[in-house]
C-alpha cells in the first residue's frame, strides 16, 4: 500500500484501525495472524483491522517508525494510541483493540529506560556477588528477582498472567491516555 | 512516577553502596559480626535506589529528584 493512501484512508476512516504491519516470510506474523483476524471479527463494526505486507509497503513501514515486525498498531481518528512490537499472547492483542476503541491504553507503558538499566546492572552484581559467596542461594535469588524485575514487561508469560493476575485480586489497571 | 522522592544520582549512589556493602559482607571481606550486619544493612540501600523510594525522606519531606 502506498504511504499517501494508507494515511488518507485512515483519516477519513470513520471507525478506528488496528493495523497489522507483517510480511509472508515471518514466522511470529503467521503465529499470531489467527488471534487478529479472530479480534477482528469480535470488533467487526466498531474497529477495522487492516494487514499491512512490509515488503510491498517499505515508505509506510518507515513512515510508521515500524523497525521490526510484527508490530501492531492502534490507531483512533486518525492518531496513533498504543503499538506493541513481536508476537503477543491473543489477550495482549485484544488490548490494542481496546485501545483502538476507547483511547485509553489499558496495559503498562513499560520500564523508563533508566529503571531498566539500573536493575539490570544491579541484578547482574550481585549474580556475581552470589556466585562468588559460596555461591550464595539467597544472593542468587535476589539477583533472580531483580533481573526479571528489569524485563518483566516484555516477557510474554507475565503479560498473559498479568491481566488475570490483576483481575484475581481486583487490583485496578494502569490506564494512561495518548 | 509520583512517589518516586531520588534523583537519578542518589539512585546510582545508592545501588553502587548497596553492592559494595553486600560485597563486604558476603564475601568475607569484613569477617565477624560487622560481615553479618554489612550482610542485611546492604539490601537497604540496594532496595530504596532500585525502588526509586526511600521512607526516610518520605518522613523528613524531603527530596532529591524534581516533583
Amino acid at each position: 500500500m502506498e504511504k499517501e493512501a494508507f494515511f488518507e484512508k485512515l483519516h477519513q476512516n470513520p471507525r478506528p484501525v488496528v493495523v497489522d504491519i507483517w510480511a509472508p516470510w515471518c514466522m511470529p506474523c503467521r503465529a499470531i495472524a489467527p488471534s487478529l483476524e479472530s479480534l477482528g471479527g469480535q470488533f467487526d463494526g466498531r474497529v477495522d483491522y487492516w494487514k499491512v505486507n512490509a515488503d510491498e509497503s517499505l515508505d509506510l513501514v518507515q513512515s510508521l517508525g515500524v523497525r521490526s515486525i510484527p508490530t501492531v498498531i492502534a490507531f483512533r481518528g486518525g492518531q496513533e494510541v498504543a503499538r506493541r512490537i513481536g508476537a503477543q499472547p491473543k489477550i495482549a492483542l485484544g488490548e490494542l483493540f481496546e485501545a483502538a476503541l476507547t483511547g485509553a491504553v489499558q496495559f503498562e507503558p513499560g520500564l523508563a529506560p533508566l529503571q531498566r538499566m539500573l536493575r539490570l546492572i544491579a541484578g547482574a552484581g550481585l549474580l556475581i556477588l552470589g556466585w562468588q559467596a559460596g555461591p550464595s542461594i539467597i544472593l542468587l535469588a535476589v539477583s533472580g528477582v531483580v533481573l526479571f524485575s528489569a524485563v518483566y514487561d516484555r516477557c510474554p508469560v507475565w503479560r498473559a498472567l498479568s491481566p488475570r493476575l490483576a483481575r484475581l485480586f481486583h487490583r485496578p489497571q494502569a490506564t494512561q491516555v495518548k | 512516577m509520583s512517589y518516586i522522592n531520588q534523583a537519578s544520582w542518589d539512585r546510582i549512589v545508592r545501588i553502587a553502596l548497596g553492592i559494595i556493602l553486600l560485597y563486604l559482607g558476603w564475601a568475607g571481606v569484613v569477617p565477624g559480626g560487622l560481615g553479618v550486619f554489612l550482610k542485611v544493612i546492604g539490601f537497604v540501600p540496594l532496595i530504596t535506589g532500585l525502588v526509586g523510594w526511600c521512607p526516610l525522606y518520605a518522613l523528613l519531606k524531603v527530596r532529591t529528584n524534581k516533583v
